[in-house]
């Protein structure tokens, strides 16, 4: 589905990004770990043209995206859930939620589709419906979480990219969060997780890399490299550990 | 009270003026992060165009408004794509791009001058400027037609931003428009939609001020002032609290000419604006720039 060659990618003048080669294939969680500072981010943020790739090959579905801007990279359906949720704090909820269904909305039909998928999001997260008329900036970090991945899932995305979405929530916030990811895998969607909680990433993920200083060191099954001492210790810190 | 009734009066008009100039700034500041220093321009070319149109070339007003229209849209269209996107596309910070809409407003100036002269012109009034009671107030038909137009571009605009699937878009892009890129919003149309609303607004607030002020290059200087310091007094950022900071300009403006003296009028302003700044920083109702932070 994504097919990622040698990229490279940076900020003003400065490579984040070093030959890095991934590939996600449909309806699989691939999981990309490392330590903070090693490029995840800044991977997911070059799938989503935001940042600067002099070079490499990046093709989704075929189609090179690599001269693609931020919003038509989103109407082909690659929808990023962005590092620290992003909401947009003064709107409420359910201004977040239409703001998510930007992509399908104009369409012939959209305000059936748009109703299909609030029901759909609604569903999986029940508390945002009670929260519709709330400014979501008001809401817990877990309910912004809720509402981040909720927001993305409104453009009915084909590949989900989620920047760190464990990022300061408490651990039973953070199961619910990976819990809906595995629903929405058995409902066929296809998931880049970024994570620093590595451990719990790679054990749900079909296909696990692991990132250091910009490079890929270690790819492989996400149960495989989840369970691998080496790599564990040389990029990740001890099983069991989170990686700082 | 006849005299309180007319300088409220007063001070309405010249308020919905500097309101009309402070939403103006303020759409285009809300959707950027700049401030357009060429703002005061676009009132000036409504101004002086209207002479063109009417006086010069003799049109009637129904094809004269439109003509306005197109200059200052024109204007707005060489700023965006000759200053603003070239800037951003070089990954200027918003205090750059200000300087680059200052060169801008000195270019148009310029032109301005070479084509109009430096001389203070008669703008001819869209409405009759004889005087009309309507109760207690002794008014004019351009006056009430100021005051008209400002409440008309606060419901449009009003419209526009709660009501629209693009103005929630443009509430978006000036919250955060790097995520708002993530939505798919593409943030240049929302920026250069900006761009034309705001001259336009500030292009019939130079068409109906003209009359009253006189048509002359630089008369958008004195006004993007006032308009300036309506939109940090009310809250930069929300186009409706420039607006409310305009009418409280303007009747501040007012009553110190009335009550006191005009020389005090200006420091009475600047004074109001400090207080207001001190206990409340992000101007009188401008917790919607706090709240993105």
């Amino acid at each position: 589905m994504l097919s990622i060659e040698n990229l490279t990618a940076g900020y003003n003048g400065s490579e984040a990004l070093h030959q890095v080669s991934v590939r996600i294939e449909p309806g699989t969680i691939v999981s990309v770990v490392g330590a903070n500072g090693a490029g995840k981010s800044t991977l997911v943020n070059a799938i989503s043209r935001l940042v600067t790739t002099p070079s490499g090959k990046m093709t989704f579905e075929g189609r090179d995206i690599m001269a693609l801007k931020p919003a038509s990279v989103v109407e082909l359906g690659i929808v990023q859930v962005p590092e620290g949720r992003k909401l947009f704090a003064p709107l409420t909820v359910m201004e977040n939620l239409r703001l998510g269904f930007h992509r399908l909305a104009g369409r012939s039909g959209s305000d059936k589709v748009f109703k299909d998928r609030l029901d759909y999001v609604l569903g999986l997260f029940p508390k945002l419906k009670e929260r519709a008329d709330q400014r979501s900036g008001t809401m817990s970090g877990g309910e912004q979480q809720m509402l981040a991945v909720g927001r993305a899932l409104m453009a009915d995305p084909k590949l989900l990219m989620l920047d760190e979405p464990s990022l300061g929530l408490a651990p039973m916030v953070v199961d619910q969060i990976f819990d809906i990811l595995k629903m929405l895998r058995e409902d066929g969607l296809t998931i880049l997780l970024v994570e620093q909680h590595a451990e719990e990433a790679l054990k749900l993920a079909d296909y696990g890399y692991i990132m250091a200083v910009g490079k890929v060191r270690a790819e492989g099954t996400g149960p495989a490299l989840s369970k691998d001492p080496a790599l564990h210790h040389s990029y990740l810190g001890k099983p069991g550990e989170t990686a700082a | 009270m006849e005299k309180l009734s007319y300088l409220i009066l007063s001070g309405v008009t010249n308020g919905s003026v500097y309101g009309l100039i402070g939403l103006s700034l303020s759409i285009i500041y809300g959707s950027s992060r700049v401030i357009n220093f060429a703002q005061g321009d676009f009132v000036m070319l409504g101004a002086l165009s209207a002479i063109m149109f009417v006086t010069t070339f003799n049109l009637p007003w129904f094809i004269a408004i439109p003509g306005v229209i197109g200059v200052v849209m024109l204007t707005a269209l060489a700023l965006n794509y000759g200053v603003y996107r070239p800037m951003v596309r070089r990954k200027a910070p918003p205090l750059t791009i200000m300087m680059g809409t200052l060169g801008a407003s000195i270019m148009i100036y310029g032109i301005g001058l070479l084509v109009w002269g430096p001389d203070q012109k008669f703008v001819p009034a869209l409405l009759s400027l004889k005087p009309l009671i309507v109760g207690p107030l002794i008014t004019n038909p351009q006056q009430l037609a100021i005051i008209a137009t400002f409440a008309a571009f606060l419901v449009l605009t009003w419209y526009i931003l709660y009501r629209t699937r693009f103005g929630l878009s443009i509430r978006a892009t000036g919250v955060d428009p790097k995520v708002a890129l993530l939505m798919g919003i593409r943030s240049e149309r929302i920026v250069l939609f900006s761009f034309l609303f705001s001259a336009t607004v500030s292009g019939i607030a130079g068409v109906l001020v003209g009359p009253l002020l006189g048509g002359q290059i630089g008369m958008g200087l004195m006004l993007i002032v006032k308009g300036f310091l309506a939109a940090i007094l009310g809250g930069l950022g929300s186009p409706f609290a420039a607006a409310a900071g305009g009418i409280a300009i303007g009747m501040m403006e007012a009553l110190m000419a009335g009550y006191g003296t005009s020389l005090y009028a200006e420091p009475a302003i600047f004074m109001l604006i400090l207080l207001v700044l001190f206990v409340r920083p992000y101007g009188l109702l401008g917790d919607y720039e706090a709240e993105r932070r």
